[in-house]
């Protein structure tokens, strides 16, 4: 009887991870895909020479920082994978929104800068649930974008 | 040398395949693969649990096997007939042949229905109701020699079979299995094949006439249980359920008393008297001497 | 598709720089390889079986970049850099990302 109960516990908990889950992504991609197309004009390479022909007033670094964590759903849905291995789908829009976000924080930081180009992108991703102790914590990672934005 | 950022395709990091979809296979693939995983163990189990040493059966069941038995308010009755009944278990028991290291205990019950059953762990139980019905020391002892000639073959163990096996796989991963123990002994009180029911009267039947030098006396068992259930009308004693039939049993025990001697060779009676729960008297008083 | 870690591609001017791609997977290990490797974790040694796992992982993460370099019209792609970051199921991601751009 009991097992009905927390089985019936951990549905419900899936169900709202992945109808909210959902929800919420979907409404992030949207506004990542609307900041795109804003700072489309702000242009980022990850070469370490910026244009020589170009004259540039003040370089500095702007950094874009997000932290992501992983609803109900996708934690179950890893833990299966984690039975037969392979590719993880479940992740991949996750890391895929932290690392958008992360270049369009940046890209806002080098916009209030003023400036028009960032060159020398670099990333850099940590997982942070390392530091829970206990049965299985969420998974979320923090997301960098960071490089130099050339104000001229 | 110009330098832009045209719109880049971003659906090459994210998979196409339905995350939903994907969990739903893996969910029901892993369901599936438990389900049959523990089918191989149960059929599998309970062809092969009778190998699983006698030692490790007494050591994972203890006493917990005897919780559905009760010694009831009487515990007096059941200190003065145990050690008896213990006894009579020893000397049928050294014509046996029991194997290394299993040394069966005989248990009272108040129960008032006859009955007697073997169960894990080595244990033997006997009701109230089954001692004060025997007319005859021979009686009890074809019982007692019929529950150690199940415990002799492993009987307890194969009947509980693929849950043992199962209980065990648990047991190694990690689980608990001490809930188990109750509802598996229980599960043994169902009764065993029919195959394993006549070897144990056979058995049962040799054990008693290489302790008494004959089989007197020993179909009145089936008498008296034939008698219980039509007086109770159909509410037989597990004892009675998957056995061969009564007639068949009488018939078996009446042949292999073919050479009695009632006269040179007498019945024992009882040594330890008991008050039955109706107040009747031990039956020593209505021997039933059939030929 | 030229791959090179360099700022520049030895021999050829590059004409069009085209941005930033990125190619990601998330791969994650099954429970056979988990159990092999805590095995030999006893001993020590290089985990064959992850080692295998983050190779293909890296792979797809390299042809995924690839693609999205193709999908902005580029036929090189300079500065690779990777990047693996650890998922806590027994899972890893890796990322390649670079520069993309049409050289002569």
């Amino acid at each position: 009887m009991e097992v009905l109960i927390q089985l019936a516990f951990i549905g419900l908990l899936l169900l709202v991870g992945l109808v909210f889950g959902r929800m919420a992504e979907k409404r992030h991609y949207r506004d990542i895909e609307r900041r795109e197309a804003e700072l489309a004009d702000l242009l980022v390479f990850n070469e370490r020479t910026p244009p020589a022909d170009r004259p540039i007033r003040e370089a500095t670094l702007v950094v874009g920082s997000v932290v992501i964590g992983e609803d109900y759903f996708k934690r179950m849905a890893a833990a299966l994978k984690g039975l037969v291995g392979g590719r993880l789908t479940a992740y991949e829009s996750l890391m895929d929104r932290g690392r958008r976000e992360a270049i369009l924080r940046m890209k806002e930081a080098a916009r209030a800068r003023g400036a028009r180009s960032v060159f020398n992108v670099r990333f850099e991703t940590a997982s942070l649930s390392e530091a829970h102790v206990g049965a299985r914590p969420m998974f979320s990672a923090e997301f960098i974008a960071y490089g130099t934005a050339l104000i001229d | 040398m110009s330098y832009e950022n045209p719109q880049v395709r971003h659906e090459v990091n994210v998979s196409r395949e339905s995350v939903l979809v994907e969990f739903l296979r893996l969910a029901i693939g892993v369901a599936l693969a438990v389900l049959a995983a523990a089918a191989v163990l149960y059929v599998g189990g309970g062809a092969l649990a009778r190998f699983i040493p006698y030692s490790v059966e007494q050591g994972w069941v203890g006493d917990r096997v005897l919780a559905p038995v009760e010694a009831g308010p009487n515990a007096a009755d059941a200190a003065a007939v145990e050690p008896y009944l213990q006894r009579l278990a020893g000397d049928l028991a050294r014509h046996m042949d029991l194997p290394e290291g299993m040394h069966p205990v005989v248990h009272w019950s108040d129960a008032a229905a006859p009955n007697a059953f073997a169960t894990l762990g080595g244990h033997v139980v006997v009701t109230r109701g089954l001692y004060t019905r025997m007319p005859s020391e021979n009686a009890l002892a074809l019982v007692l020699a019929h529950e150690l000639a199940h415990l002799r073959k492993r009987d307890p163990i194969s009947a509980v079979g693929g849950s043992a096996t199962l209980a065990l796989a648990l047991v190694l991963l990690g689980g608990d299995a001490d809930q188990l123990v109750p509802h598996v002994a229980q599960a043994v009180q169902l009764g065993y094949s029919r195959r394993a029911e006549r070897r144990a009267d056979a058995a049962a039947v040799d054990a008693v006439i290489a302790e008494y030098g004959h089989a007197g006396g020993a179909a009145s068992v089936f008498e008296v249980l034939t008698d219980y259930a039509e007086a109770s009308q159909g509410a037989a004693p597990t004892l009675l359920s998957t056995h061969p039939s009564d007639e068949e049993r009488i018939a078996r025990l009446q042949r292999a008393a073919l050479d009695w001697d009632p006269v040179r060779q007498p019945l024992r009676p009882l040594r330890v008297r008991v008050t039955s729960a109706e107040g009747r008297r031990s039956s020593l008083d209505r021997p039933r001497l059939k030929p | 598709m030229e791959l090179s870690n360099l700022e520049v591609i030895p021999g050829r001017r590059v004409l069009r720089h085209l941005g930033l791609v990125q190619g990601s997977t998330v791969r994650s290990k099954h429970a056979g390889r988990d159990i092999m490797a805590g095995l030999k974790n006893i001993v020590g040694g290089e985990l064959k079986g992850y080692t295998e796992l983050l190779i293909e992982a890296r792979e797809e993460a390299i042809a995924r970049m690839v693609a999205q370099a193709q999908s902005v019209g580029a036929n090189a792609v300079i500065n690779v850099r990777f990047s693996t970051s650890n998922i806590t199921s027994g899972a890893a991601e890796v990322m390649a990302y670079g520069t993309a751009v049409f050289a002569e």
